[in-house]
């Protein structure tokens, strides 16, 4: 029988604290998106990326997009835990909602590249974390019993 | 209701998350106190960078870094405002170079050299449009290509006088306690920017 490297309630787990570090994330840029305050970053992207058009979607910021995501993946890998069936049932969503999160971030990330020409850290990192995120719910749903 | 240790485990992060964020929202939500306004002598010291009408009641102070590409995406906006008004504007561009940039010190060097020679603003285009090639040869090339006396340039970069202004002018912005590059000061005010099209609006405004 193959190894697991992770089993499921570790998967959840750390599903779980990603999200809490995206809901963190996407809370601060966008309360400085929304209140025109510098953003703490790296580099001098942040700031570009603030003060451009194309970093907002009808007039929403693009990081408020990302703290409905992230909050969604809280509450489902949270939901989880709360009995087995659920545990099951709710992996394809967390797979789903983290899958559009990725061709979100791609789609983001091609516009920092290629329209605002600069990079927001914060941004970079959430890409990251949302990419990790798509491939742990991947493995624990080929891994499922 | 009976949850399981998994379960507790997990609402006992969200609600330490949560008491996380209340307080951090409550820190600052804090009203902070209004920026000062300053005087026009304030923002526009002798020796300043400047152009348009020097007796125009409107004037606009710029806080900015030659390798931030903010400063960039702004700077085509500010060239069209200062034509559009030359009139009726008095613009002044003041340093503010940014300890992350290489060479955003090299650059604020040689557009001050290049300003002892009257090219302030051409150098300052040109190092705009070429942000990304920045180089210790490209500052040295710089003198050809703007057509300026190499000498003096070489000399200038690399005076005392020169790093002073420099540093006259990043410590205003330090005291001042200017929140990034570019700021902007309006008639002594402290312009708040969601883009470069609320600049124009608010120069707009001014020029009434």
């Amino acid at each position: 029988m193959k190894e697991k490297f992770l089993n499921d309630q570790m998967t959840n787990r750390i599903l779980f604290i990603l999200s809490l570090l995206g809901v963190a994330i996407a809370l601060y840029v966008t309360q400085s998106f929304l209140r025109k305050t510098p953003i703490v970053c790296l580099n001098s992207g942040c700031e570009l990326v603030r003060k451009n058009p194309a970093s907002y979607i009808a007039g929403i910021p693009v990081p408020a997009f990302g703290l409905i995501g992230y909050t969604l993946l809280v509450l489902l890998t949270f939901l989880r835990t709360t009995s087995t069936k659920l545990h099951k049932t709710l992996l394809p969503w967390i797979a789903g909602i983290t899958g559009g999160g990725v061709l979100f971030v791609s789609w983001f990330t091609y516009t920092e590249a290629f329209v605002i020409g600069g990079f927001c850290t914060w941004c970079v990192i959430s890409a990251g974390n949302m990419i990790t995120m798509f491939s742990l719910s991947l493995y624990s749903h080929s891994h499922k019993k | 209701m009976n949850l399981s240790g998994e379960t507790k485990l997990f609402l006992g992060v969200i609600i330490g998350t949560i008491a996380i964020i209340v307080l951090a929202a409550v820190i600052m939500s804090k009203p902070t106190p209004p920026a000062p306004a300053y005087t026009r002598n304030q923002l526009i010291p002798i020796g300043a960078n400047t152009k348009g009408n020097a007796s125009a009641s409107a004037f606009l102070v710029e806080f900015s870094d030659f390798q931030c590409p903010s400063c960039k995406a702004f700077s085509s906006v500010v060239e069209s405002l200062t034509e559009k008004y030359k009139d009726k504007l008095f613009f002044a561009y003041r340093h503010f170079p940014l300890d992350q940039h290489p060479f955003s010190r090299t650059a604020a060097a040689a557009a001050e050299a290049a300003g002892k020679q009257g090219k302030f603003f051409e150098a300052g285009t040109y190092f705009f449009a070429n942000q990304t090639n920045f180089s210790d040869e490209f500052f040295a090339k710089a003198a050809s290509v703007l057509a300026l006396d190499a000498t003096l340039y070489e000399k200038d970069r690399n005076s005392n006088d020169t790093k002073k202004k420099i540093d006259d002018d990043r410590f205003f912005s330090d005291t001042a306690r200017l929140p990034g590059t570019p700021t902007f000061f309006l008639n002594g005010k402290q312009l708040i920017l969601y883009d470069s099209s609320e600049l124009v609006k608010a120069v707009d405004e001014a020029v009434k």
